[in-house]
């Protein structure tokens, strides 16, 4: 029976290993095929990422419709660059890259961050969905009344698992902030998360 | 906040949903922008950049202007004035003394802004936001024409721009501290 498992173990891990190499194969056919002005190819690519990217917009911004704007954008900028991907990361980071510089881009042409935290505020009785349920759903809204500095190293770090080093690129600071405003959000997080009786 | 406390947050942080689905299917709207064939962008930008880093110069030399008699009242500045980013399109970096000068200089830019009136912190966040705005723009065209050598050189005038207003800021609230020692 132990036998049994195991084979049925190791086929399912085979099985799920195959099929990731078969989406990197796919992805990289169509990276080549979209550098080549194929839009199929671009909106098969973008099928595959529109969640992730939609999400860290949306982590980020703690806006909707901000968010559905910044993944458009960053989209439509990936395509303009694609000919630039050279291959030297992998697409999804390079495509997570442009999505943070759309976000940090349009934060600071278009509004003050106070404004974003008020909106914040204002629609919390009203959230936008994202899939989160019990504590993850009050950790998520506290996630979103963090400072900008914070909450950003938070989102990419924190959620998303990028290194301090990698997170300190993408928002272009210097990895020891990336590391104190991490130090930072925890407390933020721990003010208002323990009155709601998040405890460890 | 204890250390049992951290992790926990760790691990609810990474259970988070990373993949949310849009609500409105954002590609009708994608493939109607890229529809129009690639074009290179970078003469339009690069004189937009250097529009924004000429501003930039004057719009700092009025800032000095406004405030270097100012002695309003100390008052609390909101933190989102320490929001920062320091880039130098995909392939440079600043160097390390130019960065921890930068870095130090905004730490202390909110207590500094305490001793101005509200006007005069205003007038220097929205040069503040200029220059970084100047900044995303210059590192965007970066990234399409990164071995362009007269966008990193506005690059950097733009980041000198901002480390001199920073400075400036910390020489005028010194003289307004001391008017008031007085």
């Amino acid at each position: 029976m132990e036998a049994l498992l195991t084979a049925v173990g190791s086929d399912y891990s085979q099985g799920m290993a195959e099929s990731r190499t078969d989406i990197a194969a796919d992805e990289n056919a169509w990276v080549r095929r979209a550098k080549r002005s194929d839009v199929r190819a671009f909106e098969s690519l973008y099928r595959l990422h529109e969640g992730k990217v939609y999400g860290l917009c949306l982590r980020m911004t703690g806006n909707v419709s901000e968010a559905e704007d910044c993944a458009q954008e960053a989209f439509i900028l990936a395509w303009n660059k694609l000919d630039k991907f050279r291959g030297d990361s992998s697409f999804s980071t390079w495509l997570h890259r442009i999505a943070v510089n759309t976000v940090l881009g349009r934060i600071r042409k278009s509004k003050r961050e106070q404004d974003r935290i008020q909106a914040v505020t204002d629609t919390q009785q009203d959230r936008f969905e994202t899939g989160d349920t019990g504590e993850l759903r009050d950790l998520a809204a506290a996630v979103d009344m963090l400072p900008s500095g914070a909450r950003h190293v938070f989102v990419l770090h924190g959620v998303y698992g990028y290194s301090h080093d990698e997170t300190a690129g993408m928002l272009g600071i210097a990895s020891g902030t990336s590391k104190a405003q991490m130090h930072r959000a925890r407390k933020l997080l721990a003010q208002q998360l323990e009155e709601q009786g998040f405890e460890a | 906040m204890t250390q049992e406390f951290d992790d926990k947050l760790d691990r609810a942080a990474r259970q988070l949903a990373t993949e949310i689905t849009p609500e409105h299917d954002l590609w009708p709207g994608i493939a109607a922008a890229i529809s129009e064939p690639r074009r290179s962008r970078w003469t339009p930008m690069l004189a937009q950049a250097a529009a924004v880093v000429l501003l930039v110069g004057a719009s700092s030399t009025v800032t000095y202007l406004a405030v270097k008699n100012d002695d309003g009242p100390v008052v609390s500045v909101a933190p989102e004035l320490i929001f920062e980013q320091a880039a130098f399109g995909g392939n440079y970096h600043l160097g390390p003394g130019f960065q921890d000068a930068r870095n130090s200089l905004r730490i202390e830019l909110d207590v500094e802004l305490g001793r101005l009136s509200p006007e005069a912190r205003d007038d220097i966040q929205a040069n503040l936001d200029f220059i970084h705005g100047a900044i995303v723009d210059i590192n965007i065209a970066l990234e399409q024409e990164p071995d362009n050598v007269l966008l990193q050189a506005q690059l950097l005038r733009a980041y000198r721009e901002e480390l001199g207003l920073l400075r400036r800021v910390g020489g005028l609230t010194r003289n307004v501290m001391i008017r008031n020692d007085i």
